[in-house]
């Protein structure tokens, strides 16, 4: 009988428009994520291993791991909760929320949010939720829920966003992407300056400090995370990295895996609210750390699916995904989730219940593309397969509580029937060769032109596909197979595959840099070329300059632009006599957050060669608005301040120690209208980088 | 070669393809090889299996490592997700069990695909064969991402002579099959199908060869009901120097 998951299929199929966008998203993805990979030399399997291998002691030790985190955190002065399930989160926020009686609530990308149901509840409580994300934010327009994990309007095409807008935002219809991401930066930029609360999502915690790792590439989530008073940060209780170290191999294996980029454009790393002395960054910074059924997973047979670190590249190569959509991921009896393709196959029925969302496990052909694209190589064929066998019988594995008891089987019974007797079948061997010879002598009742039988379509089979008559003589009943029949008795044997029963994952050398990129080692003057070079290759430019030329150079770009006035670090955080300089040549200076600021000019605390990116990190005196607000972010690095490889940032002691630091690698960009590449959504448009000779 | 090698021909090839069983054992014997069919064996029980029917498995898989207990040498299996099963199947099936475990081990050790056995185990790659005009190969999702053999079937290909190898676009996306995928998810499957057929149209070749009787059945029932005239094959035919390719029903 066909549930609303085979309508659901069906419609997709049948649905052109949405086969052009899946079809575009899936060849995209393919080639930028083989792109990405060409980057990094040591190998992408090395690099996955161990990635495998440190998720996995994150999911045994869980607990202690997790414990650390919260501590760290809690000394940081971030608000920790614990939230067991949905309902509390949910209550937390609704809390914080009312006693700081916020009316507007601006919200980056979380799939937890999603999960928990966040601006439903919100919505019901009379506060207004603006997604900010832009993908986000044309499918909230739509009333629709996203249908990826990180690129939620991958089911649309350009002009159904402008059909979208068009009829939300009274704009005029178009197709033009840039121009309809100016609408969004226009209505957008509004919510985050009179937004009360920023919600977030986690990309990782880092145990060792209790920091917050948090990548996006519009910059709304910086938005977020540093323009509202209040920042609530959501983050499921798995979404760990024990160390620094470790996070450098999950930000070397995540935005690759996402959208084929060495380095999201926006790295947050978020330790603790503004600091006294300040000028930008949320007072209070809650982190709500949710189970709702992640610890039952854990102590699962499907533990491994926690190891995900969403990155969305299993549904980008899904062959099932690209023939439906995120949107037909649903239940038999139509409940959503907001996991879909093979990732979401396996957590919707480990976190939501086999019972209701087992039905999404049996519709994969096993082709194990999935497996093959995750960075962090979960077996997901194998976890598939584990919740095909929960479901047919809850008893056989240690599933989740929340998966039971299952009443209904998503097995079809005639199918259960019939494997069932060819099994029973299949163990008897005289039965077996009978069974054969029957289908044989059957099956030429059918007419088979050149021995293929049309089938009806009501067998699934005969659909679209025509079915070899079987033989009248199988080849175990033959003269041949009679001939080669076995003489030996029980005897041991001697052959045995080279290299069988190995371990799949290998414990990573101990010897191996704990730098999961190369260890590149360049020359001063190489450091500063690849950095250039990086950095135009992201769209953003480098000049390079002798110090005493800087305020010539900074004055040649403003008048090219026709600005008088600027958002600046404080003087004694840039090159002595700068700001004099520029003041003495009529430029205003202001060093408050100033959303009309056209330009920022900040310094920067070191530059990562191999990514072209900048490191910044907040104190009083350096705001980091001043690198996100205006269109135009100028930013002054020193060359001796270049290090090689973004391991050795994230070991900076003042990225360890400040309240927020971001890695800015280019400027903003969005992919999120068909996989189109959109520079300047939220953040800034320009980014010149000038590079002081030392 | 002084080893016994044992076939295990499967369900799929024993009961809807026995020209391609007599292919198979043509080339091994061709090879020198003294080789043994166990008589009794079945299926490897990988159809309840994939349906998630493990109570129902179970007893299949327990057959199949009896029958071959009783011989030596390796078990040569010219299917490639038969050989996924009994290698990687077999060990979550008896995961709980430790007996049966080692047991299933045991097989899954002397274990080998047709192709892998072929270059890997006899170390032969030319095997004299001769095959007239375009060939492209098909890389069936369990051999080649569940058991990583690709290189072994392409070398055999490459090394016939007469034949022109094209690339086939796409070679490694599924063709849809997926077992009992194809029969609870027929529109779903179709479509992936489709996609392969256009793929087949597009290499330009009149023969495909693949490895795994699944993907055969299915790829070239897809190809017959679309009226295509291209044609599946099976590498042992490929190589066999009985070139009875059409089905024999």
């Amino acid at each position: 009988m066909p549930t609303e998951f085979h309508r659901r299929i069906h419609t997709a199929l049948a649905d052109s428009q949405l086969q052009a966008a899946l079809d575009g998203n899936a060849e995209r993805r393919l080639q930028a994520l083989t792109q990405a990979f060409a980057s990094i030399p040591e190998g992408r399997a090395a690099l996955r291993q161990r990635a495998h291998a440190m998720r996995a002691d994150v999911i045994a030790n869980l607990e202690s791991y997790l414990a650390e985190f919260i501590a760290h955190a809690t000394e940081n002065g971030l608000l920790v909760h614990r939230a067991a399930d949905a309902a509390e989160a949910l209550s937390i926020v609704s809390q914080i929320a009312h006693e700081s009686g916020a009316r507007l609530i601006a919200k980056s990308k979380t799939m937890v949010g999603e999960e928990i149901r966040l601006n439903e509840h919100l919505e019901a409580q009379g506060l207004k939720v603006v997604e900010t994300d832009l993908g986000e934010y044309i499918v909230q327009l739509r009333g629709e829920p996203p249908a990826h994990i990180i690129t939620p309007a991958v089911h649309l095409t350009r002009s159904q966003v402008g059909r979208t807008f068009e009829e939300k935002l009274g704009l005029p219809f178009t197709t033009d992407i840039p121009t309809l991401t100016a609408a969004a930066r226009r209505v957008l930029r509004q919510t985050f300056l009179e937004a009360d609360i920023g919600v977030s999502g986690v990309n990782a915690g880092v145990a060792e400090s209790g920091t917050l790792c948090l990548v996006t590439n519009e910059g709304n989530g910086r938005m977020c995370t540093t323009l509202p008073d209040i920042h609530i940060a959501l983050m499921g209780l798995e979404r760990l990295v024990p160390t620094f170290d470790d996070l450098a191999l999950l930000l070397a294996l995540l935005p690759r895996s996402a959208t084929g980029q060495k380095l999201s454009v926006y790295t947050s790393l978020i330790n603790a609210p503004r600091r006294p002395g300040e000028s930008d960054g949320p007072s209070q910074r809650h982190l709500i750390v949710i189970d709702n059924g992640r610890l039952a997973l854990r102590r699962s047979a499907l533990a491994e699916a926690l190891y995900c670190i969403r990155c969305g590249a299993c549904l980008n190569v899904c062959p099932v995904f690209r023939e439906i959509g995120g949107h037909a991921y649903i239940s038999p009896q139509g409940q959503m989730t907001p996991y879909p393709g093979p990732i979401g196959s396996v957590i919707s029925p480990g976190l939501f219940g086999v019972a209701s969302f087992g039905n999404l496990a049996r519709a994969s052909s096993l082709c194990g593309a999935c497996t093959e694209a995750c960075p962090v190589e979960i077996d997901l064929p194998k976890l598939l397969l584990r919740i095909r066998a929960a479901d047919a019988d809850p008893a056989t594995l240690g599933l989740p509580p929340a998966a039971e008891p299952s009443t209904h089987s998503h097995v079809p019974s005639a199918l259960r029937l019939g494997l069932s007797l060819f099994s029973w079948a299949a163990a008897r061997p005289r039965l077996f060769a009978l069974a054969q010879r029957i289908a044989g002598l059957f099956s030429r009742l059918v007419p088979a032109p050149a021995g293929w039988m049309r089938l009806p379509a009501f067998t699934g089979w005969g659909l679209a596909r025509d079915f070899p008559r079987p033989a009248a003589r199988p080849f175990s009943a033959s003269l041949l197979a009679a001939s080669l029949a076995s003489k030996s008795g029980a005897e041991t044997h001697a052959a045995t595959r080279p290299g069988s029963r190995q371990t799949s994952h290998a414990a990573p050398d101990p010897q191996a840099s704990l730098d999961p990129t190369p260890p590149l080692t360049l020359t001063p003057p190489e450091r500063i070329e690849r950095f250039a070079a990086e950095l135009t290759a992201l769209g953003g430019q480098a000049v390079r300059c002798q110090t005493q030329d800087l305020a010539g150079c900074i004055l040649h770009t403003l008048k090219a632009q026709e600005i008088a006035s600027l958002y600046a670090w404080e003087a004694a955080y840039l090159p002595q006599g700068l700001l004099e300089a520029l003041k003495a040549a009529g430029i205003q200076v202001t060093h408050q957050p100033d959303p009309q600021a056209k330009v920022g000019l900040t310094g920067a605390l070191a530059g990562i060669a191999e990514t072209g990116t900048l490191v910044i990190s907040s104190v009083p005196g350096r705001p980091l608005t001043a690198s996100l607000l205006p269109e135009t972010h100028l930013a002054i690095l020193r060359s001796q301040d270049i290090l090689d490889r973004l391991g050795q940032a994230l070991a900076l002691p003042q990225v360890r120690q400040a309240a927020a630091s971001v890695l800015i690698s280019g400027p903003s960009r969005t992919a999120d209208i068909e996989m189109t590449l959109t520079i300047g959504v939220h953040g800034p448009k320009t980014l010149l980088v000038f590079i002081l000779e030392a | 070669m002084a080893d016994t090698v044992q076939l295990f021909i499967t369900c799929l090839l024993d009961t809807l393809y026995p020209p391609i069983g007599e292919a198979v054992v043509e080339v091994l014997q061709r090879l020198g090889v003294k080789l043994e069919f166990p008589t009794g064996q079945t299926c490897c029980g990988q159809p309840a299996f994939n349906a998630g029917l493990r109570q129902q498995a179970r007893p299949v898989a327990q057959h199949t490592i009896q029958v071959f207990e009783k011989t030596r040498g390796p078990v040569v299996i010219p299917s490639g997700s038969c050989v996924g099963m009994i290698r990687h199947g077999y060990l979550e099936l008896f995961a709980e069990d430790p007996l049966w475990y080692e047991r299933a081990c045991a097989l899954a050790e002397r274990t080998f695909e047709f192709s892998e056995f072929l270059v890997d185990y006899l170390g032969v790659t030319d095997l004299d064969a001769r095959w007239p005009g375009k060939l492209t190969y098909h890389s069936s999702c369990h051999l080649l991402r569940e058991l990583g053999i690709d290189r072994q079937p392409r070398q055999l290909l490459q090394a016939v002579q007469g034949a022109e190898f094209v690339e086939l676009p796409y070679a490694g996306d599924c063709c849809g099959f997926g077992g009992v995928f194809s029969a609870e998810h027929p529109a779903l499957s179709s479509a992936m199908l489709a996609r392969k057929l256009e793929n087949i149209r597009l290499s330009g070749a009149p023969t495909v060869v693949v490895c795994d009787a699944g993907c055969l059945t299915n790829i070239q029932g897809g190809l017959r009901r679309n009226g295509m005239t291209q044609q599946v094959v099976h590498i042992a035919q490929v190589l066999s120097d009985r070139k009875s390719v059409a089905r024999t029903a």
